[in-house]
């Protein structure tokens, strides 16, 4: 057996040290704080190495350290799904049995919760999946998937639609210079994305040359608002959402930000 | 305010609500009913998106990533298939995944079936495959520049990824039947040609800063058009080869799959498909009323104005 000393090493921190951490966080409950702390340290900084330094132990796609931990990330990733259902169960069940305001809601969200994993665990304990069957049917997983989730899914999208024109209405108006603005732009944009023109004198064949040069023109006016003002806005935010999350990646990697441990700081 | 009983203006400040509700029901439900047909013009994102692809060769491979859910599947399904629909009929390799988590598979699943069926000479595993889903978009992704069978280790049936001839070594054979030598299949994203990530909310962003930032991988968005205009930044930028905006983008590429590829133009006209290009109808008339809308609350507003100016003045 051909054993890396990349993996050995992930495995002794990320196998070996929580449940050597767990055990003597019994005994004494400050490596409970240092192990994750450790551990979070470890995480952050292989994957930076491997760009700077890329030896064949840090950055090789099969026997490297961190795209070793790219695979870990799915695993831990998948466990964010239960936790997150064990949290809906736990909220709803509470809101149901206290009678709280809505709690009907809770009880049909708990219906569905538990018929629809029920069915999908049963298509992958049958083999036969969640999707179609080998004769091309639908499995009843994909059948509530069909037939109640997409439709309900797709109305609550489609009230956006009522309440926006009805929210522009009372909001869209040029009370100062920088609401004119925007007001504008916003017509303008609406305008140049839809053949307006075109629909409006569609029942006077005439005036079609006109309005098609109209909406070219107005088609054009659009995209340059959304590749100059628009995208130099959009990539300032954008730049300084990435410092940002740089930043709090730094202060994770260095222990100074604990709160995703539930600690204060200096704790 | 008003005093006494309410006048025109104050009327026209208080529209009833239920009043914009009726005219939005109407201006998407007769377009609907009744389709317009009106021209789509082509915008420069959309032309650079299909340009790239008519820039590929066959047996190249392409990426489809269906990363949105059913509640934008009316903008991004025609997207989606539209792509799909151009990279089979130029012979490109094409595979599905999803990543976003409230069905997105299932979306593909039923995209997938509904093109595969128009195109009864391509093969499973050999033109297209479907990978299904995985949870952990960033971490797949990432893993994908590794690997692509560490994050997916079988298609979406269970069946491993090394049976199926587009990522497994494949013998070539003569048509004596012969071994003449061994094809091998894909390994990594890095080998892709282009990802197209037909997206809402995060997972898109993440296929242009992961993929195409470390990986090299040209990208294509398919964005709905509430999150088209944080795009035009990446687009700037060249971290992306182009763009479908929302519908719009949608029947852009539609207009221009019926224009230049005969074979699906005839597909276009003689499905019964809900396409982008339908749609754009009742886009067109809800855009109408919104406009109209705020015209009509503005003048209002300013009607108001002047008439408080004049009782201020006495």
């Amino acid at each position: 057996m051909n054993i890396q000393p990349g993996i050995v090493i992930l495995w002794i921190f990320f196998g070996v040290l929580p449940i050597v951490g767990f055990l003597l966080g019994l005994r004494a409950p400050a490596m409970r704080r240092q192990v994750p702390l450790v551990l979070a340290f470890l995480a952050g900084i292989i994957p930076i190495l491997s760009i700077y330094i890329p030896k064949v132990f840090l950055a090789d796609p099969d026997i490297g350290m961190s795209p070793r931990l790219d695979k870990y990330l799915i695993i831990v990733a998948g466990f964010a799904l239960p936790l997150g259902i064990v949290n809906v169960i736990q909220n709803s069940s509470r809101r149901a049995a206290r009678r709280e305001k809505g709690w009907p809601y809770s009880v049909v969200l708990l219906f569905g919760l538990f018929v629809t994993g029920a069915l999908g665990i049963y298509g992958a304990v049958t083999g036969e999946g969640i999707g179609f069957r080998q004769d091309g049917t639908s499995t009843p997983f994909k059948w509530i998937e069909d037939n109640a989730f997409r439709p309900l899914q797709a109305t609550i999208f489609a009230l956006l639609a009522v309440f926006m024109a009805s929210a522009a209405f009372r909001a869209f108006r040029a009370r100062n210079t920088e609401a004119t603005i925007l007001l504008i732009a916003g017509v303008l944009v609406m305008m140049g994305r839809v053949p307006l023109l075109e629909f409006l004198t569609a029942p006077f064949p005439g005036l079609q040359p006109a309005a098609a040069q109209g909406s070219r023109t107005l088609g054009l006016l659009t995209e340059w608002i959304m590749n100059v003002p628009n995208s130099a806005a959009q990539a300032g935010i954008i730049i300084g959402a990435a410092l940002g999350a740089a930043a709090m990646a730094i202060r994770v990697i260095l222990g100074i930000e604990r709160s995703y441990l539930g600690l204060e700081k200096g704790e | 305010m008003a005093r006494g009983s309410p006048t025109f203006l104050d009327r026209l400040l208080h529209v009833d609500r239920r009043l914009i509700f009726l005219f939005v029901a109407l201006s998407v439900t007769v377009p609907i009913l009744v389709p317009l047909g009106l021209p789509v013009s082509t915008t420069a994102p959309t032309q650079a998106a299909y340009d790239y692809i008519e820039s590929l060769r066959p047996g190249d491979y392409v990426w489809l990533s269906f990363d949105y859910g059913p509640s934008s599947a009316p903008e991004n399904d025609p997207m989606a298939e539209g792509f799909m629909r151009h990279c089979l009929s130029k012979d490109l390799k094409v595979i599905v995944c999803a990543l976003y988590p409230l069905g997105g598979l299932g979306l593909a699943n039923n995209s997938m079936a509904r093109v595969a069926a128009e195109f009864p000479n391509k093969q499973y595993g050999v033109d297209y495959i479907n990978l299904g889903y995985k949870d952990g978009a960033e971490a797949v992704m990432r893993t994908l520049g590794a690997n692509i069978a560490d994050a997916f280790p079988t298609d979406v049936n269970g069946r491993n990824l090394s049976e199926f001839p587009m990522f497994g070594a494949t013998p070539s054979k003569r048509e004596d039947g012969m071994v003449v030598g061994h094809t091998l299949g894909i390994k990594s994203i890095k080998e892709v040609k282009v990802v197209f990530t037909a997206a809402t909310g995060l997972i898109g962003e993440y296929w242009i800063t992961l993929v195409n930032s470390q990986f090299g991988t040209p990208v294509i968005i398919g964005p709905t058009a509430v999150s088209a205009p944080k795009y035009y930044a990446f687009l700037s930028s060249g971290q992306l080869k182009g763009m479908l905006g929302g519908m719009k983008g949608a029947a852009e590429y539609e207009q221009l799959l019926i224009k230049n590829r005969p074979d699906l133009a005839e597909l276009y006209g003689a499905t019964k498909l809900f396409t982008a290009t339908k749609g754009m109808d009742a886009q067109t008339g809800i855009h109408l009323v919104i406009i109209l809308f705020i015209l009509i609350g503005n003048v209002a507003f300013f009607l108001f104005r002047m008439r408080e100016a004049k009782e201020g003045g006495r």
